[in-house]
């Protein structure tokens, strides 16, 4: 009997925990590691372009433990599965700079394997039809045998992205939050506290399918294009959906 | 000299000490002491009156009590002494006590008086006289077949035999109203080792409550009955056995029989960690009112009336409360009646009608996250959402007839109970309103859960109790039968937090639950100093629910039909037309053994060895039609220790038990859905120390619970569940020295509780802040009237009640909070309140 009141005490003292950690944790990102105030790269077109300014705004940053289901038709803004970890303060990244810029508040969450990582690209309600964030503010100059076209792009997420439904009994089957998420990135890591978390970003993987060719002139004098901030042009609709890409090519997640 | 003389005389039986204490007082009338003062002029001696003496005393008959209510009790006593020295007319003096008071009244009338005198002659006059009644008197020992203590002695009238150490008789008594309880008649379990309660939702919602091991929630693994009625309502959407308990008045609580772990066979549904079972009973006779007053606006009016010349169980009571509550959001109304009439039938027989009404209104804080409060951005004891709250109605009638015959016992009851409850909790802010494809584009509109849930509920109980003679011992046999019958109806919606208005519909469930339950128990002794007792039970479970919002999602809808923002579809996969509804019906038995081994072979101290197993009727909301229903199965050890002694006019009993208890289906609450999900299975495995103490003087209670709850698939612990928790009360109550005041004492009373709770483990292998509290009061009482003072948290300690880490989001951030954070619910500050009372 005493015996076992001691064992029961005993585990008792003994007891473990409930599993896993809760972590925080340093958040920086940046652009590729061999950015250095410019980026050139040859797109999937044959444009050849050197960026002379590229930033990108990030709301906040999240991490599910799950991989979304694959051939879903329809999918939520907000992921079925587990957030895991989260960084809410927002921050306007150079990404053209390699050096790691951190973000102004640490992240939280847990130690838990992470599989799935979001950009929202937001400073707002990420349901609100109108956003005035620049999200992505961009210039350069894109090249193509003798053509030479400077180019800026801003790229702003409002009314200019809502896809309308086509289907009555879907009527919110592109919701302008879905426009605004940078999601599934495939990522691999698990969180530790104290750790940092580092996301890289390349502007390259923006412009893959973006045509300068159909490009309208500003100014013809110096000449100036601009990559429309809207859907309805191929150049604009491409620069967007590159922006939301979600390839590894795009951003890469790491912890140290 | 014609005023009465008045004397005290202490007369104690079996408690030497005590007697030796006042040698000099013994019989000796406090006026004449007084005329020996120096200062006082001298009478001639043959002038000097005497007064009347007990002359011969013989030991009173300690009554036939329930094992738990034995304790020393004091009966003061006036009885008028003739010239001749024959006494007459004893009444008694101190607070009513039934069935001490006639024993100590034919007592006194017993014993044998010589005559005061004045001026030589005899006279008439009236004495005072104290009659101690202690339990291990030779007389109480005589009517014992054994010598050791009382659990093992043969079962009387219709109280179940003991399964053990963990199985705990509390007399309430004064612990009743002398510490404070804010949680009403749910806090009287406390005086049970292991308990903790907590409330997220307010005061008109039930305390949630964890046991070694278990959160149990507000009954869902804890099975609570009022007089012999169980209170857990089946089917309730927010938890399967919801059990209310603040229609029970505390001060109308004489006992509370405390079984922790499924051993008795006469525990049903829900019994996973324990069962508690409230005995009614009012002690005062007469009329008696109370009010008080007190911090954030509080106020309590309480009538409580006993009839005179009828027993403690018939009574009356009436309670109307109201408070502003501290912080925000935490206002509560309340109204309760509650009534029992208890009389003879016939030679043999007893019957018995309670009946009761409760209503309530209120308003709860819910959870504030810590970020937010270390932000500053919420105050501790703020609310998110002032929309949560409930209300709640509950009435009943309760009838129980008694008979005995020859070596037979039979008892049959019967209630009828109708309750609706509304709720309104916000665990997560604005986190699970999903866009769907169907609906129109919407932001998150608010989770705030609405929750209606009805029942009608018709229950029958009954058994009957027989005596055999073998191994020249009394043998005992009870054969039982439960039966309930659950007419429910619960409606959930989703609210939105600018206008509440719903916007969404998660659940409307009807339900018709049959519950038929048999057991047999017997009662078996041996030798002197080997009991078994135990038995099997059979319950046979039956649902028949309708799920009236059986289809909310549907793959390619009918773009000519579009389902919208409906939440009850009537279509089905490519639009294809069907009702909303689906209708499921299923059974389930389920025969459960449950046995205790008593062994007490020395004087004083008995042992146990307890193994029952236990059952938790599913949750008619994840019934399937004709699947098995998925009943969860509990196996539960107990090896215990008992001592049961009186010494020096102190009588004391100390449990030691350590227990093991498997779920093999567990349930765990989701913040997120509003109620307990399925888990896998688990163990808890611990033990507990209790004690309590009693004299004429002072009452001890004091308990401590050590246990580790781990799932059993990753040995992990469960989260929320205290693995310790140690527990104090403390009552010491007399007269106050120097108080005589027209002739009569002021007695005073003061009580003080602590409580202990160790840092609970949290999801993600946090741990919470441990809670440590001290409530206490004080009386004064001089004749009729008593006023007081009781507050709780007298340290002020601003201390966390409960601590969730659950993902949320209350938009205090810019941007969505999706991760698990720390919450809690604020602990109620420092709350001093004025009792005034009289008893007429």
């Amino acid at each position: 009997m005493l015996g076992l009141l001691l064992a029961g005490t005993a585990a008792t003292a003994c007891a473990s925990s409930t599993g896993g950690q809760v972590v925080r944790f340093d958040v920086s990102a940046a652009g590729p590691a061999d950015a250095a105030g410019t980026r050139a790269f040859d797109n999937g077109l044959g444009w050849h372009v050197e960026l002379s300014k590229a930033t990108l705004h990030i709301g906040a940053i999240y991490m599910n433990a799950t991989v979304p289901t694959s051939g879903a038709q329809f999918t939520n803004c907000i992921l079925p599965g587990l957030y895991t970890a989260e960084e809410l303060a927002g921050l306007d990244v150079d990404v053209l700079s390699a050096t790691p810029q951190k973000f102004p508040a640490r992240g939280e969450g847990t130690d838990d394997e992470v599989k799935t990582g979001e950009l929202w690209l937001t400073s707002g309600d990420i349901n609100a039809a109108a956003d005035p964030t620049l999200i992505a503010d961009v210039a350069g100059v894109a090249t193509e045998g003798s053509a030479a076209r400077p180019f800026t792009a801003r790229v702003t997420i409002g009314a200019n992205r809502l896809i309308a439904s086509s289907d009555p009994a879907h009527p919110s089957a592109h919701p302008i939050c879905k426009q605004r998420i940078v999601s599934p990135i495939a990522i691999a890591l698990a969180p530790r506290d104290g750790g940092q978390l580092l996301v890289r970003v390349d502007p390259a993987a923006w412009f893959a399918n973006v045509d300068f060719t159909a490009l309208t002139a500003v100014t013809t004098s110096p000449p100036a294009f601009e990559i429309p901030d809207d859907n309805a042009t191929d150049a604009g609709q491409n620069l967007f959906s590159g922006l939301r890409s979600t390839g590894s090519d795009n951003y890469q997640f790491s912890f140290e | 000299m014609n005023r009465p003389f008045t004397a005290i005389v202490i007369f104690t039986f079996g408690a030497s000490s005590v007697a030796r204490a006042h040698p000099a007082d013994a019989g000796v009338p406090i006026d004449a002491r007084r005329a020996d003062a120096p200062d006082a002029p001298s009478p001639p001696v043959d002038a000097l009156p005497t007064f009347a003496v007990v002359t011969r005393r013989d030991p009173p008959i300690y009554p036939d009590v329930p094992p738990a209510r034995r304790r020393p009790v004091d009966v003061s006593i006036r009885v008028d002494v003739d010239a001749a020295g024959q006494p007459s007319n004893a009444r008694v003096l101190s607070p009513a006590n039934p069935p001490f008071d006639d024993v100590a009244e034919g007592a006194a009338l017993g014993w044998a008086y010589a005559p005061a005198t004045s001026n030589g002659v005899a006279t008439a006059s009236s004495l005072d006289v104290t009659v101690h009644l202690e339990p291990t008197a030779a007389a109480t020992a005589a009517a014992e077949v054994i010598t050791i203590r009382d659990e093992l002695a043969p079962t009387t009238a219709t109280k179940p035999p003991s399964t053990g150490a963990a199985d705990f008789r509390i007399d309430v008594g004064q612990m009743a109203t002398a510490v404070p309880r804010k949680d009403g008649a749910a806090g009287l379990l406390q005086l049970a080792p292991g308990f903790l309660l907590t409330n997220e939702g307010g005061e008109g919602h039930a305390e949630q409550i964890f046991l070694r091991g278990f959160d149990a929630r507000e009954g869902q693994d804890i099975e609570l009955r009022l007089n012999g009625d169980v209170v857990n309502q089946v089917g309730n959407l927010h938890g399967n056995g919801y059990a209310d308990l603040h229609f029970i008045l505390p001060e109308l609580v004489e006992s509370v029989r405390v079984v922790e772990g499924p051993y008795d066979p006469r525990q049903g549904n829900f019994a996973v960690a324990g069962s508690a079972d409230y005995e009614l009973g009012l002690a005062k006779r007469g009329l008696f009112a109370s009010y008080e007053t007190g911090s954030f606006g509080t106020s309590r009016a309480l009538l409580l009336w006993g009839p005179p010349g009828d027993g403690p169980h018939t009574f009356g009571g009436v309670e109307v409360y109201q408070t502003s509550g501290f912080g925000q959001n935490r206002d509560a109304r309340r109204a309760t009646a509650l009534g029992q009439v208890e009389a003879k039938l016939g030679e043999h027989g007893l019957w018995r009608l309670t009946s009761g009404a409760y209503i309530s209104d209120y308003h709860s804080a819910g959870v504030i996250r810590e970020d937010d409060y270390d932000a500053g951005r919420r105050g501790f004891y703020d609310t998110y959402d002032f929309g949560q709250g409930g209300s709640v109605a509950r009435v009943f009638v309760l009838g129980a007839i008694d008979h005995h015959h020859d070596d037979i016992t039979y008892h049959h009851q019967l209630s009828l109970t109708g309750q609706t409850m509304r709720l309104r909790e916000d665990f997560t802010g604005f986190l699970l309103d999903q866009q769907t494809s169907f609906q129109q584009p919407h932001p998150q509109r608010g989770d705030l859960i609405d929750l209606e849930s009805d029942a009608i509920t018709a229950q029958a109980s009954g058994f009957m109790r027989q005596t055999h003679t073998w191994l020249d011992r009394a043998q005992h046999l009870e054969l039982g039968y439960f039966a309930r019958l659950d007419r429910t109806s619960g409606v959930q919606y989703r609210d939105e937090a600018a206008n509440d208005h719903p916007y969404h519909q998660d659940t409307d469930l009807d339900a018709t639950l049959g519950d038929v339950g048999l057991y047999a128990s017997a009662d078996l002794r041996f030798t002197d100093w080997l009991a078994l007792r135990g038995g099997g039970r059979t319950d046979l479970l039956t649902y028949n629910a309708i799920d009236n919002c059986a289809v909310q999602d549907v793959s390619h809808p009918s773009p000519n039909n579009p389902p919208g923002d409906a939440s009850c579809l009537s279509q089905e996969s490519f639009g294809n037309y069907r009702e909303p509804v689906q209708r499921a019906t299923t059974a389930g038995t389920a025969v459960l053994p449950r046995g205790a081994v008593l062994v007490g072979p020395f004087e004083h101290v008995i042992g146990s060895l307890a193994y029952g197993e236990g059952v938790r009727s599913i949750d008619p909301s994840y019934i399937t039609q004709d699947v098995k229903t998925p009943f969860a199965s509990i196996r539960s050890y107990d090896a215990g220790l008992e001592y049961q002694a009186s010494q020096h006019g102190v009588a004391m009993s100390l449990e030691l038990s350590a227990f093991r208890t498997h779920v093999d289906k567990d349930l765990i609450f989701s913040e997120s859905v509003g109620r307990a999900v399925l888990a896998n299975g688990t163990t808890r495995t611990g033990a507990s120390l209790a004690g309590r103490a009693t004299s004429r003087w002072f009452d001890q209670s004091a308990s401590l619970t050590v246990v580790q709850s781990t799932f059993d698939d990753t040995g992990l612990l469960i989260p929320y569940v205290p693995d310790v928790v140690a527990r104090t009360d403390t009552v010491v109550f007399g007269a106050l020295p120097y108080s005589d005041l027209g002739g009569k004492p002021i007695t005073g009373l003061a009580g003080l509780g602590v409580t202990y709770v160790g840092r609970r483990a949290l999801p993600y292998g946090e741990r919470s802040d441990a809670v440590f509290t001290l409530d206490g009061s004080v009386q004064a009482t001089w004749r009729r009237y008593t006023v007081g003072l009781k507050a709780s948290n007298l340290l002020d300690n601003r201390y966390r009640l409960g601590e969730y880490n659950y993902a949320s989001d209350f938009h205090s951030q810019g941007e969505p909070t999706l991760t698990i954070a720390r919450q809690f619910t604020a602990g109620a500050p420092r709350t001093v309140v004025l009792q005034l009372q009289v008893q007429l």
